[in-house]
């Protein structure tokens, strides 16, 4: 051979070799996507708000940084979409180009399947769009909406089920687009407005949602309201007088309507929150003082009862008492396997907890429920202090399938979640109510006050068992009809009390207590 | 070096006349001035639909361009005949080869930057973008010149021992397996489920083939809302990582070339 020598090639290939690997994996440990939190920065030029990845203490910086570490912290595409364990084709299609092309074509697409209600072709399109394009957040918003409202029964009950997946969802949006507050709010409102329940979740996602610079002012105040949903009306009040403190300012910038209303309302909020924390008895409360006098003072007994009677097969009738006049009460009823379990690494676990859901068990967008679980929730409304209702559950087999032979049926009621009106009676943490055979203060965690108190969350709960043969009228119960009821149940077939006694709610309006006839 | 040049020079002028090769850059061209108008087709914003696409389009009509230009080169030589023509002049096997490729990405430089003086006009003229953003546009068409460079070193290797066809497919398999690899390798190492020994196999696979992945820059083009720390240092890494794969991907076409009977 002419040139150079075998030997100088061969010296050439082998640094070259050395070289390029040197290059990809670098010297030392390499930090991988885990080893990173994503910090929001304000390009103060621009005004544009953009994630700058950090280690996280205690993660040393590497001796030398491989290029593969550098391009999965910065240029992959969407790391977590990928450790979600995609397919290849999946990935093929993510890597292919025109990524967000395609997306938006999906997208279109999905738009005319809500048109024509065809919601199941629905999901696999926020799925691929979710995949090609993470940063659509509109996707992830509108789908987690989807699915955590949309799939419902003949009598528009939601599918719970899908919830998990729903919440999925908004935390992954969240995961890939963490410089924005819009995922973190979506989440949070899931929380509050469709869960309704676990308002500590909803307060957690709504303060991340502030931290992020582009949140809407206006949205701001959903973390106040949280707080007070979850019986911390000091932490409301801390909120909204920060909230203020900026309003107040942006005012004084800019004499806008847009600022002088948003400073306004926040005023007024803070207004109704302070009458609401004194007559409560809330401050009373925290400096430990009596809370005679004030309007949670006695507390009120609400008097439950009820009764299902199953009158066809999977058609369940509820009746009961409650004893609180002023249009407003919902008691939640839940129907569900004994165990609700899901496989979850491999294994069966029981995400079930009383009268709901462990609803925040996965981390995995899984957009197919579990479908041979039961878990039925609906609200029943009281009027003139009874509650009427019948629920069919004969015309959705797939989202009720009874495969389980026993199931809890549970009724339970939340003064957190109560209208503030009668909230006003019950107070924050129920404070005001009682009943003398349901009132459990075990169902749902307390609040931790500032002078080391514990304030006990005080709910109406109470769970019968059923069984498959019941619900669906078979074996023994093919002839005879099921009726469960709280040993306290009366039967009568007055619906409407004449002595209609109105309860002392002192209403702000009136400012003082209602009249008693 | 004067035989290089020449090798290359000569090449550049045969790959522009290559019909073929005309038809594929035309047919990218012509989808680069299309594409604005097809923004409207999507729910996503505009803006972003269109540099994720001409990027796309640059991407992909490149690749195809370097291997279709880079399979024909050595065996078109022996098939015709003309390599017996050169090598017996005062050229080396060596310097063949080297100044082939050289010429093959001297066209296909010329080539890509057609196809990004376009995408930039575009840009300029109907998104009324400014000079930074022009210039943070203009960063991925130069790293995919780079990915293209190093896919016609693997092009130029195999067309040393194998038929254009089979050539084709081997190129276009190894870019599309180096493309993905690196994503494919990042869920398995992520994934807890996955077990050592794959992970293991997957490290060693994804040091040892050409990682084209590297040069795939676009994503926070495309969504500008991280910031790229060190992206001087990455861009002047991963230029380096591809004169290295291209020195080992030459070094082993001419050891193979060497001892090729022609």
């Amino acid at each position: 051979m002419k040139g150079p020598k075998k030997s100088v090639l061969y010296g050439i290939l082998g640094v070259c070799f050395v070289g390029q690997g040197l290059l990809m994996r670098g010297l030392g440990y390499q930090p991988s996507q885990s080893d990173y939190d994503p910090v929001t920065v304000e390009n103060k030029k621009t005004g544009v708000f953009r994630v700058v990845k950090k280690l996280k203490p205690g993660v040393d910086k590497p001796a030398f940084q491989g290029i593969y570490s550098s391009w999965s912290r910065d240029f992959a595409p969407r790391k977590t979409v990928a450790a979600a364990g995609l397919s290849p084709d999946q990935l093929l299609f993510a890597l292919a180009g025109f990524r967000e092309m395609i997306a938006g074509i999906l997208w279109v697409r999905a738009d005319s399947f809500f048109d024509t209600g065809n919601y199941d072709a629905i999901l696999p399109i926020i799925r691929l769009v979710t995949i090609l394009d993470p940063s659509q957040i509109d996707v992830y918003a509108t789908g987690m909406w989807h699915i955590g409202y949309n799939f419902t029964d003949e009598e528009q009950r939601s599918d719970r089920r899908y919830i998990p997946s729903a919440l999925a969802l908004g935390k992954e949006g969240c995961r890939q687009n963490p410089e924005t507050y819009e995922m973190f709010f979506e989440t949070g409102w899931m929380w509050y407005h469709k869960i309704d329940d676990d308002y500590p979740q909803a307060v957690k996602w709504f303060e991340q949602a502030q931290t992020k610079p582009d949140m809407i002012p206006a949205r701001k105040n959903l973390l106040a309201m949280a707080f007070q949903r979850d019986g911390q009306p000091d932490a409301a009040l801390d909120t909204y007088s920060r909230l203020l403190n900026k309003a107040e300012s942006e005012f004084d910038k800019d004499q806008a309507f847009g600022n002088r209303q948003l400073r306004d309302t926040i005023q007024n909020n803070i207004d109704t929150t302070l009458v609401r924390m004194v007559q409560r008895g809330w401050v009373a409360e925290k400096e430990g003082r009596p809370l005679t006098g004030y309007d949670t003072d006695p507390a009120f007994d609400v008097g439950f009862s009820a009764k299902a009677t199953i009158i066809d097969s999977r058609v369940i009738k509820f009746e009961g008492t409650w004893n609180v006049l002023p249009v407003g009460t919902r008691v939640r009823v839940v129907l569900r396997d004994k165990d609700y379990t899901v496989n979850l690494d491999g294994k069966d676990t029981d995400v079930g907890k009383p009268a709901g859901m462990n609803w925040d068990y996965s981390n995995d967008v899984n957009l197919d429920p579990p479908r041979d679980r039961t878990f039925m929730m609906d609200q029943l409304f009281v009027r003139n202090r009874r509650f009427s209702r019948k629920v069919d559950l004969s015309k959705d087999p797939t989202m009720y399938p009874f495969t389980e032979k026993e199931y809890w049926l549970e009724f339970y009621y939340n003064p957190r979640s109560a209208p503030p009106h009668i909230q006003d009676k019950f107070g924050y943490n129920g404070e005001g109510m009682t009943d003398k055979n349901f009132l459990r203060n075990d169902v749902r965690p307390g609040q931790k006050l500032p002078n080391g108190k514990e304030l006990p969350q005080k709910v109406v709960y109470v769970r019968l068992p059923i069984s498959r043969d019941m619900i669906l009228r078979r074996g023994e119960w093919q002839d005879k009809v099921p009726v469960i009821k709280t040993p306290n149940y009366v039967e009568t077939a007055n619906n409407y009390d004449k002595d209609e006694t109105l309860i002392d709610i002192p209403s702000l309006r009136s400012g003082g207590g209602a009249e008693k006839k | 070096m004067k035989p290089i040049l020449s090798i290359a020079s000569t090449t550049i002028g045969e790959a522009i006349r290559r019909k073929v090769l005309l038809i594929i850059l035309l047919i990218g061209v012509l989808f680069l001035f299309v594409a604005p108008g097809l923004g409207v087709l999507s729910a996503r914003s505009e803006t972003t639909v269109l540099r994720g696409m001409m990027l796309g389009i640059i991407q992909l009509t490149s690749a195809v361009i370097a291997i279709v230009l880079t399979v024909y080169m050595i065996p078109n030589e022996i098939e015709r005949r003309t390599i017996y023509t050169i090598l017996s002049k005062p050229v080396t096997r060596w310097q063949f080869l080297v100044g082939k490729y050289l010429g093959a990405i001297g066209a296909l430089g010329m080539m890509m930057a057609l196809m990004s003086s376009i995408m930039i006009l575009v840009f300029w003229r109907l998104q009324s973008a400014d000079v930074s953003q022009l210039a943070d546009l203009a960063k991925a068409p130069v790293m995919y010149f780079i990915q293209m460079c190093l896919l016609a070193s693997v092009a130029i290797f195999f067309s040393t021992f194998v038929s254009p066809l089979v050539n084709f497919f081997l190129a276009g398999g190894m870019y599309l397996l180096g493309s993905l690899f690196s994503p494919f390798f990042q869920t398995l190492s992520e994934n807890p489920n996955t077990a050592q020994v794959a992970k293991i196999f997957a490290l060693v696979v994804n040091t040892i083939l050409p990682n084209f992945s590297n040069y795939n820059v676009q994503n926070p083009i495309i969504n500008p809302n991280q910031t790229i720390q060190n992206e001087g240092a990455y861009y002047l890494q991963v230029t380096i990582y591809g004169l290295f794969y291209i020195g080992i991907l030459l070094v082993g076409g001419i050891l193979i070339f060497d001892r090729r009977e022609v």
